[in-house]
């Protein structure tokens, strides 16, 4: 066995030393080597060509991109698809601590779902998002959306907890969800008397985009719809901030985003509500 | 040419390498731009103006979408925003934050309201409010009031058109100590030659009117007196004065309860001004400043 074990292993190191010994024969072989520098150029040269062409078209696509006008862009489906790809890993970096790697949104931030057809600041065109995006909301520069807050009408004292409790109930029910009738009725009385909160969400409730009242309607919440979470909008109020992003990203960055949020609340199908709709 | 060489390499590295620093360092500074890049609608000076903007100008001064605006209309606002752009850019070769007040403080409002803003997001407790308010109660106070005679003794008018300024201060005195021992005020005024000051009326006034009224000097005798007190004489410029208060009624610190708008509201500016000195000490900490021999700050 020992004698065995021994003459394996010569055989191993033998056959090792002899493949080295041709290989640095080849290596050294002046002609060989000379064909394998051709090889390996001509192989960098067609690399270079691929990525200096793969570069051109980026560069051409992105001009494309920001030289059409934003509704334009949402038109092209060619333009969606590369700046959907363009906006993916900036989406990561940028935007999904608030608004989620899913785009669902963070209630706990107040950072609304991307994927549906609600949007507090205009009507969700292409151009509306990218506004939003360059500007932000109450991000202390005058572009940006900062026309109104919702009141803290509990903590200044304009209602009191028990008026805050009756509200919630009036806003549960303007949304289409089990509520107290008769604490409902004193919320109504509130939302159009001391509260007056149709002055922003209008009097049939359906919000305002200009201000960025939600519509209490829809059953869609930034900041949490169970009466909880209603009650602390009611009574603390809310200032949620949205970064303005000019400055800080490029202009097609920007566009690249705004028109990645389009595509996925604009899906072809019409189901707004998922962000793999836009890949 | 021998490959072998072994110089042959590094002395080709090194003339490449010479060869691109050379490049970089004599090649001409980047042309300005003959057009206007995507994304913009024009180019002022080589200062873009963004094509989202002159959108959302428009919008604003027609009403209506950008896709109903007429040509004309479109040319009117791109006319404004370059002649908006053109003004800017001379007030900043005119260097007007260094030279004029307005742009100064509207600078300073503008980065203060950016450095705030995050902050204005957070809402407090009830419990955070009481404890500011507590910390704070001084400033809420409800209004005092106080009705007051104000008499004076004028020095060098015609009826004491000889008496010093000594010989005043102890009729004056006199005249307190009258008072406080319970004369009339017709009898004190009859008798020293008070006359009424004309400063106030005779009736309730909020602090804030009696202050005007007054002046800092006697209101700030004023302030402490109490229902019937007569003050010491007090030297004015037109005389030497006494007061009477009639009736005082001290401000109140207001309930939490009646006051926890401004309770809000002062929590949120308090807010405001901690961050906003929080990024001065930072500015602080990175700048430099000198100051001139003899100047402290």
């Amino acid at each position: 066995m020992r004698c065995r074990g021994v003459k394996r292993a010569g055989s191993v190191a033998e056959a090792y030393t002899n493949a080295k010994v041709g290989v640095v024969q080849l290596v050294t072989d002046g002609h060989y080597r000379a064909k394998v520098v051709l090889a390996l150029g001509v192989v960098v040269a067609i690399g270079v060509v691929a990525l200096a062409r793969a570069h051109l078209r980026t560069d051409r696509m992105q001009e494309r991109l920001l030289a059409a006008l934003p509704d334009a862009v949402a038109a092209d489906p060619a333009l969606v698809r590369f700046a959907v790809a363009e906006a993916k890993p900036l989406y990561a970096r940028h935007c999904a601590a608030c608004h989620g790697a899913d785009l669902h949104g963070n209630a706990q931030l107040g950072a609304p779902d991307l994927t549906d057809d609600v949007w507090l600041y205009g009507d969700g065109s292409l151009y509306d998002i990218e506004r939003t995006i360059l500007y932000g909301a109450r991000a202390g520069v005058s572009s940006t959306h900062d026309e109104a807050e919702m009141p803290a009408f509990g903590l200044r004292g304009v209602l009191s907890d028990s008026q805050v409790r009756s509200v919630v109930q009036y806003v549960l029910q303007l949304s289409g969800r089990p509520y107290q009738v008769e604490a409902a009725n004193d919320g109504r009385a509130l939302y159009f008397g001391v509260a007056n909160c149709g002055d922003c969400h209008g009097p049939d409730a359906r919000g305002n985009n200009d201000y960025g009242a939600p519509d209490l309607t829809r059953n869609v919440w930034s900041n949490g719809g169970d009466p909880q979470s209603l009650y602390a909008s009611i009574y603390g109020g809310r200032h949620r901030i949205m970064p303005a992003w000019r400055g800080t990203l490029s202009l097609e960055q920007i566009r690249a985003l705004a028109t990645y949020v389009y595509a996925v609340s604009h899906p072809p199908d019409g189901q707004a509500g998922t962000p793999g709709g836009a890949t | 040419m021998n490959l072998r060489h072994p110089l042959l390499l590094p002395v080709a590295a090194i003339i490449v390498g010479l060869a691109l620093a050379g490049v970089g360092l004599f090649r001409a500074a980047p042309l300005p731009l003959a057009a206007v890049p995507p994304g913009y609608v024009a180019l002022v000076n080589q200062k873009g103006l963004l094509m989202s903007d002159f959108i959302a100008q428009t919008q604003v001064e027609t009403s209506r979408s950008f896709a109903e605006s007429t040509p004309a209309e479109r040319s009117k606002v791109l006319r404004e925003m370059i002649d908006e752009e053109l003004l800017v850019q001379r007030a900043l070769v005119l260097d007007l934050p260094e030279t004029t007040n307005e742009v100064r403080g509207s600078l300073v409002s503008a980065v203060n309201a950016q450095v705030a803003a995050p902050i204005l997001a957070y809402v407090p407790s009830d419990a955070e409010l009481r404890a500011y308010y507590e910390k704070y109660r001084q400033n809420y106070t409800g209004p005092g009031s106080m009705n007051l005679h104000d008499l004076v003794l004028h020095i060098g008018g015609f009826e004491n058109a000889d008496q010093s300024p000594t010989q005043a201060l102890a009729d004056a005195t006199e005249a307190v100590y009258q008072l406080r021992s319970g004369a009339s005020l017709t009898y004190v005024m009859e008798h020293f030659g008070f006359v009424n000051s004309g400063r106030m009326d005779d009736t309730e006034q909020l602090d804030f009117a009696v202050k005007l009224h007054l002046g800092d000097k006697l209101y700030k005798t004023a302030a402490q007196m109490r229902d019937g007190e007569v003050s010491d004489p007090i030297p004015d410029t037109d005389g030497m004065h006494i007061l009477v208060m009639v009736r005082h009624e001290f401000p109140k610190v207001v309930d939490f309860s009646a006051v926890r708008d401004r309770v809000y509201l002062d929590f949120r500016a308090a807010a405001s001004s901690r961050v906003t000195q929080e990024n001065l000490n930072l500015l602080r900490s990175q700048a430099q400043v000198l100051l001139a021999p003899g100047q402290s700050e």
